[in-house]
């Protein structure tokens, strides 16, 4: 745990080391928080914005690219992926509870997942454990620097969050294998199990904290257990939870399980049947992750619905359109269609979905998720608009430097050999 | 549009029935084949499309939909599905019958008009799709094309005996054969056989029925053709092996950029192909927006394709089949071409384009009516008329909807009245 603590410190210092200044000038500026900006400029200074408008001025020496005529929003944000790392590396099968695993130790910062992920417009993902246990591992958030270090693309500034899974995976992995959970109830007493002993061990260690603060010199400290050591911190509420859940009933459980213990669900992925319960899901204030229209690829996704989204709204819940694959998280803007195909939401209901919302997932939203001063300078060009589902993204740029540019990765692109 | 959402609500409570006239007034027309009417109408009569124009009278007991700033198209052709073989979680599925060669299985034998999957392909204007019996094995059953529409398996049927489904692919784990060369030899002996077992019939001795054997003979004479379900570039080279060796009617499926090594051949030789590597992630040493691009080459070197999004036969998401189309025009295929991808295209690769995927005076009245152009993911479907009949637009997804809307209301309503904050 210690060592996980310094590596922390460390990489916030090699991302402030990357930052760049670039000017984008006389695009449509979709800023998500404040509205249209046409023919709009974003100025980008140190990695942050430091300026969106009409009037901008550009102070020499700044790089300018010009997107006339097209479409810039903030870069898309993903809050729950598996990319940026081998797939046979997400699932620490072998035990139901393991919350001693960090995602972060195992970021591969070239995987090809990041490459293709960057070109649909996507800057930031929450990269997670599995969903084979039922306290999984620590997820990590990334910025896309493809190729960097690893400790470059890792964000630390927001709470960690502890992966859970409920429901048909971790009861069929562990039930499979004779052990416990191999029901929903198993799962339960898995989970409560777990956070009681977490409990204790967190009051061993608190006695042991206060009798050190009170000059007690003869006390010896209780013996370290690193699952219980990252459980301690989601009770002290430092770190907060994303929960894998389809059904409804499971949802409410899991809200009541998190009052129980007093701790923070922060995101419910997989949220399928969510709009069954969104009135739960907004009190809580926890984040609705899911995808557009999948559905019934198992018993526990029957109830999917791309219909959903509109009863979610209505309940004011905070919705996070998520790819959890390679593949759709390289198009989150046609998911954003989408939804829209189902429900009557305005364009910037669903633009936020894959920008601000996610955001406030990841507790980024100060930093990232829309185009204003003093964000990071994440953007997405799209050469028409985002929602008109026969655009492309022509450019991905991670705190003011291009990490995708459709002109040199293209098909069409010298570089590429030309078109087939 | 007014009008035909209020008749839309009425409809959904009556019984099955088949309009006997239909006229949509005003839209857009496009008919796929032929140039977009702009301000046009569309007459259906007894199940078929009996005029296209503009200014069209409505026949005395027709029902009018007004479909002023909307569009109106064919109804889309699915390729390669599986649809009323997925059967309820809980049960399993009736796809991939067991064994390396089972083309004498047929889909017909087992489809359910009760799978769920159908209506909401459909409320999405997917109006006929291509069941086959599976695809996993090396030689699979024989497929059927149904309307998405019909209480029994019979009033589904559009055709059946469509074509055979051979997999290129399918390496056994522990058995032979284990090795793609493996794969060709064995169908390549399993052919060969069917040969010498038709001879024997044509020369009039006695033989022995075997129902495997004789399932084999319509793709050695052509009737039928063989769908070769192929991958990376080696298992597509196979299957234009055996498509050449036994002179087969092949089509080639397949979601590997590698189809565009054979675009020249397969234009020349009139192979077609159902394309479904639009999403798919490229390969490492690829660039990123390949799959993106192969739809418009494949168009550009005149080869006859298709889409297919329904990623794995059994899978439900039949109804993402504009995805690829949108992102093929993003990536350079003209906006007809797309669309005749999604419609046309498919029905002339089925062999059935003389009835469906197109919007012509006396086929079958198959139409899909959208807020926006159908490449537009998030166009709403206004109407869908298939056989003339015009389809509530509910699922088992839109009754989820209006039960827990309903349900979620009420409670929220509770809370509040009980003084406390609903979002709280």
């Amino acid at each position: 745990m210690r060592m996980g603590m310094a590596g922390l410190l460390l990489l916030s210092l090699g991302s402030v080391a990357a930052a760049q200044d670039v000017a984008l000038k006389g695009g449509t500026v979709l800023t998500i928080t404040r509205g249209i900006v046409d023919n709009g400029t974003v100025l980008i200074q140190k990695g942050k914005i430091t300026a969106v408008g009409k009037d901008v001025v550009i102070p020499a020496g700044v790089p300018v690219i010009d997107v006339t005529g097209r479409f810039i929003m903030p870069g898309l944000i993903d809050s729950h992926t598996h990319i940026a790392m081998d797939m046979s590396d997400i699932n620490e099968a072998t035990d139901p509870v393991t919350p001693q695993i960090w995602m972060k130790d195992i970021v591969v910062s070239d995987h090809d997942t990041i490459r293709t992920t960057l070109a649909g417009g996507v800057t930031t993902v929450k990269t997670m454990h599995g969903s084979a246990n039922v306290i999984g591992g620590v997820n990590v958030v990334l910025k896309l620097k493809y190729g960097r270090l690893p400790e470059e693309l890792i964000v630390s500034d927001g709470r960690p969050q502890l992966k859970m899974a409920l429901g048909e995976n971790p009861k069929r992995l562990h039930g499979d294998k004779g052990r416990s959970p191999s029901t929903r109830g198993g799962t339960a007493w898995v989970a409560r199990k777990a956070f009681s002993e977490a409990r204790e061990y967190k009051a061993k260690w608190d006695e042991y904290e206060k009798a050190r603060a009170s000059g007690k010199k003869e006390v010896k400290p209780p013996a370290r257990d690193l699952r219980w050591e990252t459980l301690k911190r989601v009770l002290e509420k430092k770190m907060t939870i994303d929960c894998h859940i389809y059904r409804a009933d499971e949802i409410e459980w899991f809200l009541a399980f998190c009052r129980e213990f007093d701790i923070v669900p922060m995101q419910i992925s997989h949220c399928v049947d969510g709009y069954k319960v969104a009135d739960l899901l907004a009190r809580s204030g926890v984040t609705f992750g899911g995808w557009s229209d999948w559905w019934g690829f198992k018993e526990e996704a029957y109830d999917g619905n791309p219909f959903g989204f509109s009863i979610l709204d209505e309940a004011g819940v905070n919705i996070a359109i998520n790819s959890d694959s390679a593949d759709e998280g390289r198009y989150l803007f046609l998911n954003a269609a989408k939804v829209q195909k189902y429900n009557d939401l305005s364009d910037d209901a669903v633009l936020r979905m894959i920008t601000i919302n996610p955001a406030k997932s990841l507790e980024l939203d100060q930093r990232i998720g829309s185009l204003e001063v003093g964000k990071d300078g994440d953007v997405a060009v799209f050469d028409r608009h985002p929602l008109d589902s026969t655009c492309k993204c022509i450019m991905t740029i991670i705190e003011g430097e291009v990490f995708f540019d459709l002109a040199r990765e293209g098909v069409s692109a010298p570089a590429q050999g030309g078109r087939q | 549009m007014k009008t035909a959402a209020a008749i839309l609500l009425v409809l959904s409570a009556v019984p099955v029935f088949t309009q006997e006239a239909i006229l949509i007034r005003n839209g857009t027309i496009v008919p796929v084949v032929g140039a977009p009417i702009p301000g046009g109408d569309l007459l259906i009569e007894k199940g078929k499309i009996s005029a296209i124009g503009t200014g069209l009278a409505a026949p005395a007991a027709a029902m009018v939909l007004d479909a002023s700033g909307q569009y109106v198209y064919p109804g889309m052709v699915a390729p390669l599905t599986a649809l009323g073989l997925i059967n309820p979680p809980g049960s399993d599925s009736d796809i991939n019958e067991k064994g390396l060669s089972v083309p004498q299985i047929d889909p017909y034998d087992a489809l359910n008009p009760e799978d769920d999957s159908i209506e909401v392909a459909r409320i999405d204007g997917v109006t006929t799709a291509l069941t086959a019996a599976g695809t996993g094995s090396l030689i699979n059953g024989k497929a059927v094309v149904i309307h998405l529409d019909g209480n029994l398996a019979t009033e589904m049927i559009l055709k059946r005996n469509v074509l055979l489904v051979f997999n290129t692919t399918a390496r056994q784990a522990n058995s032979y054969p284990s090795t793609l060369p493996g794969v060709l030899q064995f169908l390549r002996e399993k052919l060969s056989k069917a040969r010498e077992y038709g001879a024997k019939g044509e020369s009039g001795k006695n033989r022995e029925r075997d129902a495997e054997m004789e399932a084999l003979q319509p793709v050695l004479n052509r009737k039928m053709p063989v769908l070769f379900q192929c991958g990376d570039e080696v298992s597509i080279r196979l299957a234009l092996t055996l498509i050449n060796e036994f002179s087969l009617r092949g089509i080639i499926a397949s979601a590997s950029a590698d189809v565009l090594k054979y675009a020249e051949a397969l234009a020349q030789k009139g192979i077609p192909v159902i394309w479904s590597g639009t999403t798919a992630l490229p390969r490492r040493w690829e660039a990123v927006d390949l799959n993106y691009h192969v739809a418009a080459v494949l168009a550009e070197k005149g080869v006859l394709f298709c889409f297919n999004e329904s990623r794995g036969q059994g899978s439900r998401g039949v109804r993402r089949q504009p995805v690829p189309a949108a992102i093929s025009v993003a990536y350079g295929l003209s906006e007809e071409e797309a669309l005749r991808a999604l419609t046309i295209n498919p029905a002339r690769i089925l062999g059935i384009d003389h009835l469906v995927g197109s919007l012509e005076k006396g086929k079958t009245a198959d139409v899909v009516v959208c807020s926006k152009p159908l490449l537009q993911l998030s166009a709403k479907i206004r109407a869908v008329i298939i056989r003339g009949r015009l389809i509530p637009l509910t699922s088992i997804q839109t009754r989820l909807r209006d039960k827990y809307l309903m349900i979620v209301r009420e409670r929220l309503r509770r809370r509040e009245s009980q003084g406390l904050d609903s979002r709280r």
